[in-house]
């Protein structure tokens, strides 16, 4: 009876993260798919987001119908990606995971001194959404109609990349280049043509997580480049490579960090801090990789 | 002269084995920190004198991390952080306990190491890519903690707080013989040798050779009966203790420590002044450090906006990290060639 | 001495080692077989990097299962891999006191062994040599000169020839005939050159799918049809 009302009592606050926990979602699947692809952990990843939305703002601030500065943010992140794909990550591709995921640590620093650069830190902005106006009342808690949808949203891509990767050919060529890529490479699977194509996707996902998170939360260069964060920890908890995990993992991220946001005023500040420690438990309690064994 | 040009980088560089003598390049160490913080003792004016203490403290949270990097191949993205753990620690022993400047220094650096290995330690074993991510975790918790309960100011209670007024804060007090700007920077600079002799004392030593062994190979080296874990913590350990000292050199500098100063880029900026300068030798350290100070008090200086720091930074990285050597590889390798070129002549 | 009793190791559907048991007696012995035939595995086992899934293997009457990979070197266990792993940055002396860091009884004890090791395999001239500057016969020396620390028992090698030319190779056998006297030391060799096996192994065991094909005195085996066959087969 106690463990009933107090899974009441969260309920509300479950309902309150769907928004931001779709977010994490679709970065963490986003993450993993590169990560699958190409071995590299994007930590650009929030950066990318970051440019969509504040282009996607600015647009619409100069007057351009919102739509179409969704579309502009979104394809402006997808070609970053897809370039930084095309350019500097052939050139590290010999070299350890470690090294290339800090690579795209100094994208993530390059952009995020950009956008701060032109649109300052600290200023309160939120990107808003035709959407944000109508809402759904659920387990006490005001849902607008953007969080539902994003929540569609990230369904629909992560199911969609899924299925992508199982049905297709391409889908296959990724999935060889993950377990594989000097045999791939050896058996004709067109590695920069995949790899680019991984981060094209990752581009897109970025673009769209980023611009809803610009709502939810608000717009801010440093909030939306290190929404990585918390997406990575998910991630992880997906062990990097189970897709609907990490789906799952995003959601759980965005539910803890709304819990903690309602517990106290104190513990809100820290909420950011929440997935980074859920997900060191979850390293040292699982133990993920090897013990004593060549680093990679 | 055309030596310059003809400078292929080699993958790594100076070692012990080389004819420079333990002894010359302690030397070096001294007259090459010493002549340059002359320089700057001489040259610099208010500004740029506290600007460059705060940059021989960077120094010192680079040298961690080359330590980690250079030596074991360890990415650590906290080293910042770690300052402020080193600063917050002295803040609040110095508060409690009022002891020796040096005192101060050392319960900081051991406070950051603790703090370091705590964290530190559970990704020891795992792929170094997630204790490239668990440290920039610890960073950005650190941020968020600290923002929370801010820097101790002798106020009561463990967290050292004072009311909103501000006006009871106190300062922590500079030694009595380091008290004025350019004898505190000189300080810190005789500070800064010890801890590059430091460094080099273990690389030279068992804990070095058994860290090129786990570099080389883990399995190799666990087959020669090195105890992995052990000597991963120490070089945690001495890395945490660097950059808790550069955080109580730094609370003494300013005699207060604010959150806003340790935000996690600033953790990803000190990696990448290691990159930049060369992590195998104490020069690129050295350098490094330096530079992740001069080029953000360099733009303030114009009045340029300082987030084009970060945009100079990261664009540094991606190419960083093509060449190992960094500039102070870069021009260890040229002084070493002068010298082998200035024995030859003088033999002949 | 090594006893090694129906010791099997199976990873899903592979098994590297079937079920085998051997001894190695002999102050040098051999261990053959064609690609894939189980005995890099078998050294990772005595090792202690893989686990078997059933058997157990005695190191001088000592049972090793369950010991750490560092006990078992404290135990006199001594090993070289398949690539030299020699560092770059350290010079041939140091390479070796790295080891007696940690297998030697002290500072002084280490200093005499790494000097006596590196005369032993003839790189004292080049004892401050970096690494990286050493050749492909110096740096096998380098790592041989390392298995002869801190008083070994047993020492495994695997494939020391690898890469040397007829002259090497001989300078190499010279050195590993006297090895078990001088250093009251059993060595067990994998090499794939039969000459190198059949000049300088006593005993040797043939491996062939993880299981064994035979073991006795070296000519015998190397003269067996059954084994023969299993070489030729694979070609």
């Amino acid at each position: 009876m106690r463990v009933f009302a107090f899974a009441m009592y969260l309920l509300p606050f479950i309902a309150s993260g769907i928004g931001l926990g779709a977010v994490y979602a679709l970065a963490s699947v986003g993450l993993v798919i590169l990560y699958r692809a190409s071995g590299t952990l994007n930590f650009a990843f929030g950066a990318f987001g970051g440019v969509a939305a504040f282009l996607a703002w600015q647009l619409a601030q100069d007057g351009v119908p919102a739509p179409l500065g969704w579309i502009v943010g979104v394809a402006v992140s997808t070609g970053l990606a897809y370039g930084y794909g095309r350019v500097f990550a052939p050139r590290l591709a010999h070299r350890d995971r470690v090294v290339r995921a800090v690579a795209t640590l100094g994208l993530a620093l390059f952009l995020f001194g950009g956008m701060a650069l032109y649109w300052g830190i600290g200023v309160a902005r939120r990107l808003v959404l035709p959407t944000d106006l109508n809402f759904v009342v659920l387990f006490g808690v005001r849902l607008s109609y953007t969080r539902l949808i994003a929540l569609g949203l990230s369904l629909a891509m992560a199911g969609g990349i899924g299925l992508f990767l199982s049905r297709t050919r391409i889908g296959l060529g990724m999935r060889a280049l993950a377990s594989d890529r000097h045999i791939s490479a050896a058996i004709g699977v067109r590695v920069v043509q995949i790899d680019s194509l991984a981060w094209l996707v990752n581009g897109m996902f970025a673009g769209i997580a980023g611009i809803l998170l610009a709502n939810i939360n608000r717009l801010d260069a440093g909030t939306l480049t290190f929404l990585v964060i918390p997406a990575i920890a998910a991630a992880i908890m997906a062990r990097l490579s189970s897709l609907p995990g990490a789906f799952i993992g995003g959601m759980v991220a965005g539910m803890i960090e709304a819990l903690l946001i309602a517990t106290s005023p104190e513990i809100a500040n820290l909420r950011s801090a929440g997935p980074y420690v859920a997900a060191l438990i979850f390293l040292m309690i699982v133990g993920v990789g090897q013990g004593v064994g060549a680093r990679e | 002269m055309t030596e310059i040009s003809k400078i292929a980088p080699i993958p790594l560089v100076v070692a012990a084995g080389s004819e420079i003598t333990p002894r010359m390049r302690a030397l070096a160490i001294v007259v090459v920190v010493s002549a340059v913080s002359g320089l700057i003792a001489l040259t610099s004016g208010g500004y740029w004198l506290s600007n460059f203490t705060q940059a021989y403290c960077m120094v010192l949270a680079v040298l961690g991390c080359a330590l980690l990097y250079g030596q074991l191949g360890l990415v650590s993205l906290c080293q910042w952080a770690l300052v402020g753990v080193g600063g917050w620690v002295s803040l609040r022993f110095y508060h409690y306990v009022h002891p020796p400047f040096f005192v101060t220094i050392l319960v900081g650096g051991v406070g950051a190491s603790v703090i370091g290995m705590i964290w530190g330690l559970p990704a020891l074993r795992m792929r170094g890519l997630y204790l490239a991510l668990v440290t920039l975790m610890l960073a950005g918790a650190f941020q968020s903690l600290v923002t929370v309960i801010s820097f101790p100011v002798g106020g009561p209670g463990f967290l050292g707080q004072v009311g909103a007024s501000g006006n009871d804060r106190i300062n922590m007090a500079r030694p009595v013989f380091a008290s004025s700007d350019t004898g505190y920077f000189l300080f810190v600079a005789g500070a800064t040798i010890l801890c590059i002799f430091l460094v080099e004392a273990h690389r030279r030593t068992k804990p070095g050779r058994a860290w090129a062994l786990i570099r080389k190979n883990e399995q190799m080296a666990v087959a020669a009966g090195v105890r992995i874990v052990f000597y991963k913590a120490w070089a945690f350990a001495l890395s945490g203790f660097l950059a808790g000292v550069a955080g109580a050199l730094l609370a003494g500098l300013f005699g207060q420590l604010d959150a806003s100063a340790f935000p996690t880029t600033n953790s990803i900026v000190i990696f990448i002044g290691t990159l930049l300068g060369g992590y195998e030798v104490w020069l690129g350290a050295f350098l490094g450090g330096i530079l992740t100070r001069f080029i953000p008090a360099l733009l303030i200086d114009l009045n340029v906006n300082t987030n084009a720091g970060f945009m100079i930074f990261g664009a540094a990285l991606l190419f960083a990290l093509r060449d190992p050597l960094g500039i102070g590889g870069q021009l260890t390798i040229l002084a070493e060639r002068l010298y082998k070129k200035y024995q030859a002549q003088r033999a002949s | 001495m090594i006893k090694i009793d129906t010791l099997t190791v199976q990873f899903g559907g592979i098994k590297p080692l079937d079920d085998l048991d051997a001894q190695f007696v002999a102050p040098i012995c051999g261990l053959i077989g064609p690609n894939g035939a189980g005995k890099t595995t078998l050294l990772n086992v005595l090792s202690g990097f893989v686990r078997p899934t059933k058997g157990a293997i005695l190191l001088n009457n000592a049972l090793l299962l369950g010991l750490s990979p560092r006990r078992r070197v404290s135990l006199g266990l001594r090993r070289t891999f398949q690539q030299e792993l020699v560092v770059d940055e350290l010079t041939a002396m140091e390479n070796v006191q790295a080891i007696a860091d940690h297998v030697s009884r002290d500072r002084a004890v280490a200093r005499r062994e790494v000097g006596l090791a590196l005369d032993f395999v003839g790189l004292s001239d080049r004892r401050n040599t970096l690494g990286r500057q050493l050749n492909l016969f110096e740096r096998r020396m380098v790592e041989i000169a390392k298995t002869l620390i801190g008083r070994p028992t047993v020492i495994l090698m695997d494939e020391p020839g690898a890469g040397l030319n007829e002259s090497e190779t001989e300078r190499l056998r010279r050195l590993l005939v006297e090895i078990p006297s001088k250093f009251n030391t059993q060595l067990v060799l994998i090499d794939h050159d039969a000459d190198l096996i059949a000049s300088v192994c006593i005993e040797t065991l043939v491996l062939d799918f993880g299981k064994r094909l035979a073991m006795g005195p070296t000519r015998a085996v190397l003269n067996d049809p059954v084994v023969r066959r299993a070489y030729l087969g694979r070609e």
